[in-house]
This record gives structure tokens, sequence and C-alpha cells, in this order.
């Protein structure tokens, strides 16, 4: 686990034979959004595909949207799928005004994201 | 320091001056007590088998135990002349084997009063440019005999303590110097943030025009901008947006955004056009580890014969612009679908129009506002807004910044980021007309 004034924490699971889940806790913004953006980078993008679990996200500011966007690029660059997982009503509408739902795989759950993608 | 007039007083020796100048330079008198310090007095006094030990500095008046082994509740002296005040007058360790027989230890109150100090070994701490500031002691009341291994012991905890003296004085510069270079930075980018907002915004013939920035934190500066300026065609621009990111990076991105429409504007005012513009020099610009991206709204006014303005209004990844109409209503103009400006591989930009006629307004402004948090806890949102302006029925631009200047108030630390806002208003007919069917 990787912390930051305990503000954020990522952290990565790896589900069995199916992707790669980033677990992301915590408040999401330009003092803490190097973590992720770190994790990122480590992450293995393959045929099985990555899942960012926004469920524990309580803030997100722009620095944390260019990660995830970083990330996006990150998963066209290498064909491996990438879907946003339990991002909440809130955050939802940011990224419909800055026209990332149009961008993102969203899915309700890590749950549901990780049977899309193992399909 | 004062002067004395000639004669009047002792003057102090100019080596004496410049010793003072050292000790005040490290700034260790009257510092708190410190685990470093105790430790190499208490090592001392193993090393002599001593029950006392010192680490002493001596001050105009005074020697001052940065840190005192085995002598209770001491902190200074009287500088007498005998112990500690004249071992620093030597370059070398300084020995009294027995203050009973020795002339030069007699006078000094360590000797004279309690504990009774008979034995007294000193090594001075000596600066790399010769300044003794004072001495690594050891004391015992009964008397002693060193060896010359002690002697060379105590030496080297002298030149440990200078060693310990100079990493703090390094630490202390460095650390202000950085501090130094935050406010600089700081203040640089605050100054850089003042000329990305027009001090003053033209005037436009028969249009009102008021703009407010209000930051979120005096600290770290954000990157909201907007702009209003003529194009050569009788016809007016302007924009307003938010780069991601905050402090000195953030304002230059502002910079290059706010140049960057201006030009666009020039070579192809197309609301759209501006916007795919911007995001190829913004792509050109931060391609690699450090992306970046802004949101803005571009739009163009027209005036007609009817002194009504037609607006033409894209929007990259922007919040609705609001338009408070005649009847009082809120109408959002939408540039719902466009997206962000400078990250996405091929973005897509939403163009609009629409018309403000007499006693209309509209509101652009960034999501520093509707992101806020209302004192419920929710996020204000576009809707939230539009209920505000709604009850508050601004008619003009500036009654339009007023009404969401309260609204900032009334949400006070719920807004967490800054807020740009930017209003037009068609002046009203002067002569109040009685209620017309459109």
């Amino acid at each position: 686990m990787i912390e930051n004034e305990y503000l954020l924490a990522v952290t990565p699971h790896q589900t069995p034979s199916g992707p790669l889940v980033l677990e992301v806790r915590g408040e999401l913004d330009h003092h803490t959004a190097h973590l992720l953006s770190r994790a990122v980078d480590d992450a293995a993008f393959d045929d099985s595909g990555v899942v960012i679990d926004l469920t524990g996200l309580t803030y997100c500011d722009s620095t944390g949207i260019t990660v995830l966007i970083s990330a996006y690029q990150k998963s066209q660059a290498t064909g491996a799928p990438l879907s946003l997982a339990g991002v909440n009503p809130d955050q939802m509408r940011v990224f419909s005004v800055v026209g990332l739902d149009q961008v993102f795989t969203f899915h309700p759950s890590t749950e549901a994201a990780v049977a899309s993608l193992r399909k | 320091m004062t002067v004395s007039p000639a004669g009047t007083a002792p003057a102090v020796p100019v080596a004496e001056e410049a010793r003072l100048a050292a000790v005040r330079r490290y700034r260790i008198l009257d510092t708190p007590p410190d685990g470093a310090f105790d430790r190499i007095a208490s090592l001392a006094a193993r090393f002599f088998d001593t029950p006392m030990a010192t680490v002493a500095i001596v001050d105009t008046d005074r020697v001052w135990f940065k840190a005192a082994h085995g002598l209770d509740g001491v902190t200074e002296i009287d500088r007498e002349p005998g112990l500690c005040a004249s071992a620093i007058l030597h370059g070398e360790p300084y020995v009294v084997k027995d203050a009973g027989t020795d002339a030069r230890a007699f006078a000094d109150p360590l000797v004279q009063g309690e504990p009774g100090i008979r034995f007294y070994a000193a090594a001075p701490i000596t600066t790399a440019d010769g300044q003794r500031l004072g001495t690594v002691n050891v004391l015992d009341t009964r008397p002693r005999e060193p060896t010359d291994d002690q002697l060379e012991a105590l030496q080297d905890l002298a030149a440990l303590v200078m060693d310990e003296l100079e990493l703090r004085l390094s630490a202390m510069r460095t650390i202000a110097a950085e501090r130094d270079r935050r406010a600089e930075a700081e203040r640089l980018a605050r100054a850089l943030q003042r000329t990305l907002l027009p001090p003053a915004l033209p005037d436009v013939p028969g249009l009102h025009a008021a703009a407010a920035y209000h930051p979120a934190s005096a600290d770290e500066v954000g990157g909201d901008f907007y702009d209003l300026f003529p194009l050569d065609d009788g016809r007016w621009a302007f924009f307003l947006g938010d780069v991601c990111g905050k402090g000195a990076g953030a304002a230059a991105l502002t910079s290059l955004t706010r140049y960057t429409l201006r030009a666009a504007a020039i070579y192809d005012p197309d609301p759209c056009a501006a916007l795919s513009n911007l995001d190829t020099v913004l792509k050109g610009e931060y391609q690699g580890s450090d992306p970046r991206y802004c949101t803005a709204a571009f739009g163009v006014l027209q005036p007609l014969p009817d002194g009504s303005h037609a607006i033409t209004l894209a929007g990259g990844g922007h919040p609705s612009a609001l338009a408070v109409r005649a009847d009082g209503s809120v109408e959002p103009i939408s540039t719902a679908g466009g997206q962000l400006v400078g990250m996405l591989p091929d973005p897509q930009f939403v163009q609009t129009t629409t018309r403000l006629r007499p006693g209309e307004s509209l509101l652009l402004y960034t999501d520093g506002l509707t992101e806020a948090r209302t004192v419920d806890g929710a996020m204000l949102g576009e809707d939230g807004l539009t209920r505000h302006l709604t009850a508050t029925a601004p008619r003009t631009a500036h009654e339009l910044l007023r009404s969401v200047e309260t609204l900032l108030q009334q949400m006070g630390d719920g807004v967490s980021d800054d807020t740009a806002c930017l209003a037009l208003s068609v002046p009203a007919p002067s002569t109040p007309s009685p209620q017309e069917n459109r």
C-alpha cells in the first residue's frame, strides 16, 4: 500500500486469471495524484485489462483527472481494456461536464467490471 | 549594541568583537537542551571518569552551558577569569590540575562556591576561521592528573561540537534559503496570475461586462482565466476557462492558454476552431510525462440592429453558461458533449447559439463554483446555481456577479477551488415600458 499522509491509498489487487484492480481510496488531488500516477506506471496493462476502483474516492480534482486520462492513454497505447468502477454520482457529474463520460467505460462496481472483462 | 562616547567605557577589543560575532552567527545561545550536546558532555565525563562535564559557550558577560552533565540546575555562570573564560584564550587544552594551588583558577565562582571545583580541563570549540566560541569541559571536586590520551579525546569532542554547530548552521541557512525561494516562487506565481487577468474589461458598445476572480486559497495559485476583446469585423470574442493543477506550473499553462486563444481568434474566430487550435498547442507543449489540460468556453458576440447580441458559444469540457432571461427565468446555454482541451486523442468541441436581448444577461463561470459544497454538504451543481439565480433575479452583469459573490460567501469553506466569473448583459431600455409579449 502506498500512502501520503493517509489522504490517499492506492492498493493493487491481481484477480486470479483476470484483470488487475487498482483500488483508490481517499482524496485524489494535486497533493496525492502522484501516488496513483506511480501505480498506473507500475501496472502491467495487458489483455486481461485494468480496473480502477473508485468506490472509496472521496474527492478528485483536475490533477486527479489528469492521472485517469493518462491511464486511458496507456490503455489506448497497449490495447489493454480499462474501466472505472464505483464512480459516485457527484464525480460522474464532473466527468460528464469535461466530456469524459464518452471516453471511459464505467461499471457500478468492481465485481461488475471484472466480470465484464473476463467475458 | 550601543556605541559609547570615547573614554567613558572600556572598549571591547576588536578580536573579542570578532569572536562574539562568531558566537552570534551560530545562534546557539539560550537554545533548549539538546540530546546531541548532552551526549558529548556525558562522553567527556566518561573519558575522564569525572562527575561533571559541560559544553560551554562564552558570551559577552557570561559562560552559558549548552549541556551540563552532573551540574544540577546550573545553566550559566558569570564570565570571571579562571576556568572557561580563561580557557577560550588558549588554542590547546587548558588544564587546572588543582585549583586550590593554581592562581589562574582561584577566583572562578565554581571554585570559590558550590560545587568547589579542584580539577578542570577544557578543549576549545574553534571555528574554521579560528574563533573560539567556548569549550568542552570536564570538572571534578578533587585534584587530578589527566593523560595525553584523555586530553586528545577532549579535543576530538570539542571538534565534534563544532561539526554539530556547523551542520545546524548550514541546515538553518538551507531552510531559510528554501523559505525565501518558495516565497519568491509564490510571489512570482501570483504576479503572473495577475497579469493573466485583464485589469479592466473593455467597453463594448451596447453591452455591460463584468468579471471577478475568487481565489480559494492565498497560498496556492490556481489557473482560472477569462478575457473579452474586439475582433476586427465589429464582433467581439470572449473566453473563460480553467487549467488543471495549481502553482507556478498552472500559471504558466494559463498564460499559454490565454495567448493561444487570443491568437487563434485572430487567425480563425470560429469558436470550435479556436478550441481545436488550443488543443493542438497544448498537446505540442505538454506531451510526455507532464500532460496538462484545460476546460474552456469560447464565444463570439455579434451586435444586432435591434440592440440584442447574437452569441455563438463553444465548449471544451466546460460547465454550461447560464442566461438570465428578461422574464427572470434561467436557461442553461449548454455545450454538453464538448470535451476537455489538450489531452484527448481526438476531442470533440460543441457549439451552440443564443441571443441576448435587452434586459438579459449571461454568466460564464469555472467549476470552482458548481463543485463547491453548500452548507448541507451537497455539491452545488448547475441546479443549485440555477435555483440561486432564479431566486435573486439579477438584471445586469454587475447584479449577476454580486449574486454569485453572495452565494460564494454563503458556502464559505465549502468553496475549495478558485472561481472565475464573466458576466455579460444587454441593458434594458432606459424607460420602463409596459410588459411586452415577444
